[in-house]
């Protein structure tokens, strides 16, 4: 079973310390126990979502905002460049909204 | 008790944990005969720069005192100056002369490069052996200045080497020693967690000052910094954002104060934890370390980033199981346990400091042995 670490309790992701595959059931460690299923394989060192969190919702990590949903996360799904947003250094925001 | 560890006296009460001479380019077009020369002379290390001729104002007071900041730093013996003509010479023999150190110089100017490389060798040969009559003594750990620098990031850097480091620079502001942290981008993102921490106000706003006005900098550029920073290996290992990536990059400056503000390889004048404003590139920020006068580099690494500096030895360490398995020949500690086993950070990060001291004492590390070390001048303006 692939583990997880959790590092703060108000976290909705936590850091795969082993390769994960779809369907693996994800055992968490740290701040919050239980366990998570995969619903992508996600690599060692990757994040997991473990709280569903909805689009332009807040990514935490550290319990520090780490950057912001840019698509609906489910818990277990792999949390990464092409579903969240860093909010700094956006030269090519500057301008319009953020 | 204070830790403890045999170096190098040098003239100015500072305190070597090497005792290299060192053979320092004035400008490029140097470098050549810098590298024949010590390559012909043990004990000697090159000191090159890929600019300095047309460089102007800012830009180049920095680069002159950043070569003469290397050339000033506890852990060369003595210099040979490299140089073209005179008067650019004599702008980085001025400013390592306070040091009381001896300095030597060659100029490729009016004779050539064979007459330069002969003679060069000659005068490096005798600093060789003249250093070599030096003796290790015993000197407080309050005379360490270290740098503290990550690179080749990934998850397990926040998770592993950066804590254990911080451990390891907490221990040595408490043994009343120094820590710098470099990287300025690499608190986009944490910068309210470490300004927290300034010792006054003036510090603080110092601090922020410098992170947003390079993150403003950056902005002015019109561009998104993903894929820069964080880097495509930083990206490949797990890091989404620069504020991910931040967050782990600050666990190594440990715990205690932030009591000084530095601009790029400038030498800090009281001891305790430091800020360097230095861009993120290690090497560029390593070189910025060894000018500011430190004795030794700790390096985090998760993916794999080798590179050492040349006049500050480097030490790597590592907590990602995968790096230590493909790439342990560029490891010099294994923190995998805090992971793996669940080891406390304070247990791990006493054996580090227990092992700074011996590296200060004389161990070498795997940078220094393969010879996998760089020296670059950040840029901070264009060449006429």
């Amino acid at each position: 079973m692939p583990r997880a670490l959790v590092l703060n309790e108000s976290d909705n992701v936590a850091t795969l310390i082993d390769t994960g595959k779809a369907g693996d059931a994800c055992a968490l460690q740290g701040e919050a126990k239980g366990t998570v299923k995969l619903l992508a394989d996600v690599p060692f060192g990757h994040k997991v979502c473990i709280k569903d969190t909805s689009e332009g919702q807040e990514i935490v990590k550290y319990g520090t905002i780490i950057g912001k949903a840019s698509a609906a996360i489910r818990s277990g799904a792999h949390v990464h460049i092409h579903n969240v947003e860093s909010v700094r250094g956006r030269g090519d925001q500057a301008g319009t909204s953020k | 008790m204070s830790a403890t560890f045999l170096g190098y006296p040098r003239k100015n009460g500072s305190i070597g944990v090497r005792n290299w001479v060192g053979v320092l380019s004035i400008m490029d077009n140097c470098n050549p005969i810098t590298r024949a020369i010590c390559n012909a002379v043990e004990g000697t290390i090159p000191i090159t720069t890929l600019f300095v001729r047309g460089q102007y104002g800012r830009d180049l007071e920095i680069t002159y005192n950043s070569l003469a900041g290397m050339g000033a730093n506890p852990n060369i013996a003595s210099v040979l100056l490299i140089g073209l003509e005179e008067m650019t010479t004599e702008e980085v023999a001025r400013r390592i002369r306070p040091t009381g150190k001896r300095i030597e110089v060659i100029h490729l100017q009016p004779d050539g490069t064979i007459n330069a490389v002969a003679n060069g060798t000659r005068k490096a040969m005798r600093l060789a052996i003249e250093a070599s009559g030096l003796r290790r003594q015993s000197c407080p750990a309050s005379s360490l200045v270290i740098g503290v620098e990550c690179g080749g990031s990934d998850t397990t850097s926040g998770l592993s080497c950066n804590p254990a480091i911080g451990r390891m620079a907490d221990r040595l502001v408490d043994d009343g020693g120094t820590i710098i942290i470099s990287e300025t981008s690499e608190f986009f993102g944490a910068e309210h967690l470490f300004a927290a921490r300034a010792i006054d106000d003036k510090v603080r706003k110092e601090f922020v000052d410098k992170v947003v006005g390079f993150e403003q900098d950056a902005m002015k550029m019109g561009l998104d910094i993903r894929g820069t920073n964080p880097t495509p290996d930083n990206i490949r290992g797990g890091l989404t954002t620069i504020e991910e990536k931040a967050l782990g990059a600050m666990a190594k400056a440990g715990t205690r104060p932030l009591v000084g503000v530095l601009d790029y390889g400038e030498p800090p004048v009281r001891k305790g934890m430091h800020f360097m404003a230095t861009p993120a590139p290690a090497v560029e920020s390593m070189t910025a370390f060894a000018a500011g006068g430190c004795q030794l580099i700790f390096f985090g690494t998760g993916v794999g980033n080798p590179i050492g500096n040349m006049v500050s030895p480097t030490v790597k360490v590592s907590g990602n199981v995968n790096t230590l398995r493909t790439m342990p020949d560029n490891i010099d500690v294994d923190v995998s346990e805090l992971i793996e086993k669940g080891s406390k950070v304070p247990d791990v990060g006493d054996r580090l400091y227990d092992y700074t001291m011996e590296v200060a004492s004389g161990t070498r590390t795997t940078s220094e042995v393969l010879d996998n070390r760089e020296t670059a001048i950040s840029r901070f303006g264009p060449t006429i």
